[in-house]
């Protein structure tokens, strides 16, 4: 029963992100579009919890929901867009745009047909040994425990690159946006 | 697992696909921004849906990393926005011309 009610939930929380995904694409009014875009922020972070990663559903919804968008928010508040209405919302070129977009739907189709299946495929020791590993910390895969132990672990070399590409981003975002004063 | 694999990688192409056709249709900047960001949260749900599948947590750090990334992104793109509004007012990449011969 439960099984059931998962994948009612998961069904649901797809079909509302590709529709609020396909309404942020085509709004006019870039302030209805960010709006649409939070409520697929929050359906991902939604599906993020039904795929067993509860800490990456958490940072989803307080990195993108909370502190990105609202960025996008603020600089699209900080622009004057009043000519905004005047023009076509799309380029002259969007007939190609509609055809790299069905690419991606062929893709969607051919993962339909030939689900990749590593685990079926591999030798069963392998798929026991990735059992155990994951019983023997005692913690459940997405857990906070298990995410921060992966990242102070064999992940601690690129978490630590990632401050620093944070740094340059926040270096070059307050150089960038300065006023010159000259 | 509650849904077979394919399901989340087809939810997930569509997605990347949607993203597709906004970064390439729209000429408001911010919107082609954002349409980076539905591309960017597909893979994460791609990179979601193989961790859960093979058991295994390095996805999700993986889908850490990308939010890091794209949250620099974010920050070093709206600045080029805001330097690029003060010599031209409006956000729409058809008066981006300065480069053009």
């Amino acid at each position: 029963m439960i099984f059931f009610t998962a994948q009612i939930a998961f069904y649901y929380l797809a079909l509302g992100s590709v529709t609020s995904a396909i309404l942020a694409v085509t709004r006019k009014n870039p302030v209805h579009s960010m709006l649409w875009v939070l409520a697929l922020f929050l359906h991902i972070a939604g599906l993020f919890l039904l795929l067993r990663a509860e800490f990456l559903a958490a940072v989803q919804v307080i990195v993108y929901a909370g502190a990105i968008l609202i960025f996008y928010l603020f600089v699209l508040m900080l622009l004057d867009l009043s000519g905004e209405g005047a023009q076509s919302k799309y380029g002259r070129h969007w007939p190609f745009a509609i055809l790299g977009s069905l690419g991606f739907g062929a893709l969607a189709w051919l993962s339909l047909i030939e689900t990749f299946d590593p685990v079926e495929n591999s030798s069963p020791q392998v798929v026991v040994e990735n059992r155990l590993s994951s019983l023997e910390q005692g913690s459940s895969l997405g857990s906070l425990s298990e995410t921060g132990l992966a990242l102070f672990g064999p992940f601690a070399l690129p978490f630590e690159i990632t401050s620093l590409i944070l740094l340059a981003a926040i270096v070059s975002a307050v150089i960038l946006a300065k006023r010159r004063t000259e | 697992m509650i849904v077979p694999l394919g399901t989340v990688l087809a939810l997930s192409a569509i997605l990347f696909g949607v993203g597709v056709f906004g970064f390439l249709a729209r000429r408001n900047l911010i919107l082609m921004l954002i349409s980076v960001e539905i591309m960017l949260n597909a893979v994460n749900l791609s990179l979601a849906g193989f961790s859960c599948h093979l058991n295994d947590p390095r996805g999700q750090i993986l889908a850490l990393f990308v939010i890091a990334v794209a949250a620099a992104e974010v920050g070093v793109g709206l600045g080029l926005v805001i330097a690029l509004n003060r010599n031209n007012p409006g956000a729409s990449v058809a008066d981006l011309t300065d480069l053009k011969w």
